[in-house]
């Protein structure tokens, strides 16, 4: 483009006085507010949750993480059973969503024809926008009823003999709460992957084809190593987002006190807990071991986060090198 | 036409905004709203359009759970929080200047879905705390059939359902289960939310009935108008007189015909459950549920009326949801604790 017919920043800062004097530092002002508002709301409501959750801390400090009661008639509070729950449930979905969205990036990017990419693409990200608590009715609904009369007898019958299958079968427990989290989880990984998936260079995929390599032997030694960090990144996203869920996970996942290890039985989560109680603890120490669980929900949320994004900036720098 | 177009749309944002801004503050907002309880909230339904009939003002209630009322009430957020639960003492100092009145009188049913197993099975106190205990899993136990002779019952698994917010349904049902069962009273004790042992938990009464319809083998304690607005299977449990009475009008208020004595108004709650041998004909899980107000309020008068309605007039729309009129005795010491707010 012709130099000339851009307006250079000095004769944009002719067009009025009015401009000049008010309308920049307003707009200066203006978005700088906004910029620390959102910052200063983050400090503020991280704030709330460590001094609320002050009086909780200093009665049971880290013995909190690993004790195992929530028992509010006798003012004994801890964690762990919750703690399990979300974890379990969690990299329970973790594990059959990563996979699924890498056989989707794939067949997206390599396999499927044009016509068909971006309607299943669009589809894929639909389901993110399903809200929480509608998935949590088709738990009820329609999948608990098949887990407890048809999955779970056949995972027993087969199984039976791991503690993880050695349960009576249910239609709330961890399983069905682990399955839903995979349905939210699988479109955040897949939009991740694809994307790094997309972005392999076609000289790579070329050379890869020059060498004699067949269409698997391309996608499992050229695209797939390429996308490794971002198939990592997109998964502790979608770990992030399964950690935090409490609405459709205490649809359906039994909500019992207690944790156990067979997976079609009854659990909890820190999420669904919160939830749960938030609005009938019992003044002074109940609400405080309250807030200290959602203490323990933001701090994993935070980290959670941030190596993703860690994770994501070096693959960037990397790629953005090569 | 632009302009004028998004004037009146400005208007209408503004016309809203005043509007939730005087519902929310309850300045120029003449209503009452009320939240708690789910056991009271299908009486509430009722009464709504029937006080607004008889002059009253708009009543509005958010069925979030009676722990949740009584924490709304101590926040002053609402003008009145409902209760199934007296509010505990440390409740109570929290709370401030609180009266609690009781103002309707239901009872907490035993509910079950058990493929194959008829209504109206028997149980007895210490057998429910063993179910909810875990002590007994299958239906079939030996403690169950010999309640029941001549009843075939499955090997189907116990699957007991609790609620998880807290609830004056856990606190009627885990008080009763207290006094007939020492041990449960020393491991469990009874408090609005309680730590059970097994089994699964949903919130609301709602969410219990969900939980039960939809799992073979479960067992939950729900308030009566939901047992039969969902036509569940209900126990009948016995009592102190070695009765099992159906749960229903006549025995809940059998129950609350064998208060020997009427608290100080106002004050701490009335326990129903478990009452004593000499009343044969009495349901053992019957429970009064409670209005919970400031002492002193801007909108005193205004609960004053709608409480002295609801214990009064009020009490006639009970009976078609399984409420039972409260007694006379219970009226007048409630109408004379109504009278004291300000």
């Amino acid at each position: 483009m012709d130099p000339s017919t851009v307006p250079a920043p000095d004769r944009l800062r002719l067009t009025g006085r009015f401009g000049d004097r008010v309308a920049e530092p307003a707009l200066r002002a203006g978005s700088a507010a906004a910029a620390a508002g959102v910052v200063l709301l983050l400090l503020w409501i991280a704030a709330t949750v460590v001094n609320q959750s002050g009086a909780a801390v200093g009665q049971f400090g880290l013995g909190f993480l690993l004790h195992q009661r929530w028992d509010p008639v006798h003012g004994i509070y801890g964690a762990l059973d919750d703690i399990l729950g979300t974890l379990v449930s969690s990299l329970i979905a973790l594990a059959l969503a990563t996979p699924l969205a890498i056989a989707i990036s794939v067949y997206l990017t390599e396999l499927a024809p044009p016509s068909v990419r971006r309607p299943v693409a669009i589809l894929v990200e639909l389901l993110a926008a399903i809200p929480s608590v509608i998935l949590g009715l088709w738990g009820i609904l329609v999948l608990g009823p098949f887990l407890a009369d048809d999955l779970e007898p056949l995972l027993r019958s087969a199984f039976g003999w791991l503690p993880i299958f050695g349960s009576s079968p249910s239609p709330f427990g961890v399983l069905n709460a682990a399955l839903i989290l995979t349905i939210m989880t699988v479109p955040i990984v897949t939009t991740v992957t694809r994307e790094m998936c997309a972005a392999t260079p076609p000289e790579l995929k070329d050379a890869a084809y020059a060498l004699g390599a067949t269409r698997a032997e391309m996608v499992t030694m050229v695209v797939l190593p390429g996308a490794r960090r971002g198939i990592l990144a997109g998964a502790i996203l979608g770990l992030g987002r399964a950690l935090g869920e409490a609405i459709a996970v205490t649809q359906v996942i039994g909500n019992a006190d207690q944790f156990r290890v067979s997976l079609f039985a009854p659990g909890g989560t820190l999420a669904g807990q919160i939830a749960a109680q938030y609005q009938s603890a019992n003044p002074g120490l109940g609400q405080s071991a309250v807030m200290y669980l959602a203490l323990i929900l933001l701090a994993s949320s935070v980290i959670v986060n941030g190596a993703a994004r860690l994770i994501v900036a070096r693959a960037a720098r990397r790629s953005g090198s090569a | 036409m632009r302009v004028r177009r998004f004037r009146l749309s400005a208007a209408t944002i503004l016309a809203a905004l005043g509007l939730a801004a005087c519902g929310s503050a309850g300045g120029g907002f003449a209503g009452l709203e009320g939240a708690g309880s789910t056991l009271v909230a299908p009486l509430l339904n009722v009464w709504q359009p029937e006080y607004a009939r008889s002059g009253g003002v708009t009543v509005s209630y958010d069925p979030i759970g009676s722990g949740g009322g009584i924490e709304q009430i101590t926040a002053r957020t609402v003008d009145f929080g409902a209760s199934d639960a007296p509010m505990t003492p440390a409740q109570a100092r929290a709370c401030g200047a609180c009266v609690e009145i009781p103002w309707a009188l239901a009872a907490t049913d035993v509910a079950y879905h058990v493929g194959g197993v008829p209504n109206r099975l028997r149980f007895s106190g210490p057998v429910l705390a063993a179910i909810w205990t875990g002590a007994i899993t299958r239906w079939n136990a030996p403690a169950l059939e010999r309640l029941n002779p001549g009843v075939h019952l499955p090997p189907t698994r116990i699957v007991p359902i609790h609620r998880t917010d807290g609830s004056g349904d856990t606190f009627a049902f885990s008080d009763y289960l207290s006094k007939v069962s020492p041990s449960f009273a020393t491991a469990i004790g009874h408090a609005t939310t309680v730590n059970w042992p097994g089994g699964i938990g949903a919130a609301g009464n709602a969410g219990v009935g969900g939980a039960l319809a939809g799992t073979n083998g479960s067992i939950a304690y729900i308030a009566i108008a939901y047992v039969l607005a969902n036509h569940f299977d209900y126990g009948l449990i016995e009592n102190a007189a070695g009765r099992f009475p159906v749960p229903g009008l006549p025995s809940i208020s059998a129950a609350a015909a064998a208060l020997t004595a009427v608290p100080h108004s106002g004050r701490g709650g009335i326990s129903l459950t478990d009452p004593p041998a000499t009343a044969p004909g009495a349901y053992p899980i019957s429970t009064f549920t409670y209005v919970i107000v400031p002492r002193a309020s801007r909108r005193g008068r205004v609960i004053v009326r709608f409480i002295d309605w609801a214990v009064t007039r009020g009490q006639r729309s009970g009976p078609a949801l399984d409420f039972a009129p409260l007694p006379r005795r219970i009226v007048a010491a409630d109408r004379a604790a109504a009278a004291a707010i300000r």
